[in-house]
């Protein structure tokens, strides 16, 4: 009677395996150690642009077209990101980048960075961005291209603008309106740790702003990781290890990474109205909120309407975005549900294959 | 790339093993925590947690700033709810320079057009921006302020 030899306990694939991994350690120390002394530097936000307006902090880019001008959709596209973290995410690198996929389709796009706001902006508020830089950038975009009309999208925070923009002023050209995992509605106290942890008792809005000026751009990234902190402050630092031997995730990576670490402080006077206007009172879509007394009806808004929301978003989950599709006073409107994150969804590997092309079949036809 | 051999038990490899067992746990771990932060417990905590640390900091800041004016005040030197209030003015100065530079190109616009009718009519806006360079075609709505 003879043995068949276990492949599975074979000292020698055992051996085989356990080299592979050795050499594979060697060459992940190396990129480690690089990485650790800041050796492996990326560049973010690398399309051409240029600035053709700024206002305070604030400044209005314009990316070279790559189309020629017949081949360019007439409607132009403005980006607007949120307060907080920087707007280069609309353009982290190239062959990820949702501006170059827009210049590449024929938009002659613009994208709108706020800054870093000083102790001198900390008395800004949600009234300001809507009724005083809005309707100033918008006029740039619309001497700077020669047209009336335009599209917007808002992304966050942004969308948040972008909405009460589109409400508030909407004779002003504004043709299509895109949100990205917009966070609207507040409503469900339960949705999320951010809507439990600014509605507590215990959450002193007043004294943190009173004291700070702004909202510290590293408060609300320790709050954003708090979110998930085992996946943010340990199992991400596993997964870079195991990949260090893997250059595109290297890559992909290190952007991210530069993108998530540049931080930027939200402006007190906005934070507060953010936590204690929409978050604690939900008064836009209770339609008691004001700007400059102004009251904002969500049925003003009556331009083309679509509304991107990320099945997996644990920053706005979805139903803080849905319920806005009932109260907008527009008939052409639609809701887009997509796999990801909220971030990944417009970034992570899939975007350019799956969200992008569906934001440009919804735009493109109405950019005539 | 190895992580996505870690999702299966591998014998023949080692430090694969290792890493299945650490995966799995990290992920349990995260469910868990993900759960708890998401508690009222947690939000109480961190509430707590953040006032606490601005009623200790807020008295030594207070010392802290009451010291600083009195200095700089001293020294002849503005203070830094002075320079704030300067920056303040100058980004309204700036906001009116804003509003005044799009007036005169409506102005510039209207004056062209007057002047020159056929031309005027070439440069309509829509047109106008096809140019690489658009000065005359420029226009603006109204005031952004309006």
């Amino acid at each position: 009677m003879t043995t068949v030899p276990n492949p599975a306990l074979d000292p020698e694939v055992m051996t085989k395996r356990f080299l592979e991994e050795l050499d594979r350690f060697t060459k992940s120390s190396d990129t480690f150690t690089k990485l650790a002394t800041n050796n492996l530097d990326i560049k973010i936000g690398l399309t051409p642009k240029t600035v053709i307006w700024t206002l305070n902090k604030a400044k209005l880019y314009h990316f070279t077209p790559v189309l020629p001008p017949e081949q360019r959709h007439p409607v132009p596209l403005l980006l607007i990101f949120a307060l907080i973290n920087r707007p280069d995410i609309f353009d982290l690198r190239p062959g990820n980048s949702f501006v170059e996929y827009l210049l590449n389709q024929g938009y002659d796009v613009y994208m709108l960075d706020w800054g870093r706001p000083g102790l001198e902006d900390a008395h800004y508020t949600f009234d300001d961005y809507v009724l005083e830089y809005m309707p100033r950038v918008v006029r740039a975009v619309q001497r700077h291209s020669g047209k009336r009309e335009f599209s917007l999208t808002g992304w966050c925070i942004g969308a948040m603008i972008t909405t009460l923009y589109a409400t508030m002023r909407p004779d002003d050209g504004i043709r299509n309106l895109v949100l990205l995992t917009a966070p609207l509605d507040f409503a469900d106290k339960n949705a999320g740790p951010f809507n439990r942890w600014l509605t507590t008792e215990f959450y002193n809005v007043d004294e943190l702003i009173g004291q700070h000026g702004n909202m510290p751009g590293f408060m609300i990234d320790y709050g954003s990781k708090l979110l998930k902190p085992v996946e943010n402050f340990i199992s991400n630092y596993f997964k870079l290890w195991d990949n260090l031997d893997n250059p595109a995730v290297v890559e992909s990576y290190m952007a991210m990474n530069k993108w998530v670490t540049d931080l930027v402080d939200f402006p007190g006077g906005a934070f507060r109205q953010w936590v204690v206007e929409f978050y604690r009172e939900n008064r836009l879509m209770e339609g008691t909120l004001k700007l400059r007394g102004e009251k904002v009806d969500l049925r003003n808004l009556r331009c083309n309407f679509l509304n991107v929301i990320a099945d997996k978003d644990h920053i706005v989950p979805t139903c803080q975005s849905t319920s806005i599709m009932d109260k907008v006073g527009t008939r052409d409107k639609l809701l887009l549900h997509m796999r990801g994150g909220h971030i990944g969804m417009m970034v992570g590997s899939g975007a350019n294959k799956r969200v992008w092309p569906q934001i440009d079949g919804w735009l493109g036809k109405r950019s005539k | 790339m190895t992580n996505n051999q870690s999702d299966r038990f591998d014998p023949t490899d080692p430090v694969g093993a290792w890493r299945t067992i650490r995966d799995a746990n990290l992920d349990a771990w995260a469910k868990g925590m993900a759960t708890m932060v998401n508690t009222e417990s947690f939000s109480k905590a961190l509430g707590l947690q953040l006032d606490t640390m601005l009623a200790a900091s807020g008295p030594m800041q207070k010392m802290v700033s009451q010291y600083m004016e009195a200095y700089l005040a001293q020294a002849n030197m503005p203070s830094r709810a002075e320079v704030i209030s300067l920056a303040q003015r100058m980004t309204n100065i700036e906001m009116r320079l804003d509003d005044m530079d799009a007036r005169l190109d409506d102005i510039l616009y209207a004056v062209r057009t007057l002047a020159a009718p056929a031309v005027g009519a070439a440069a309509a806006p829509d047109a106008a921006a096809e140019a690489e360079e658009k000065p005359a075609a420029r226009r603006s709505r109204k005031a952004a302020t309006e």
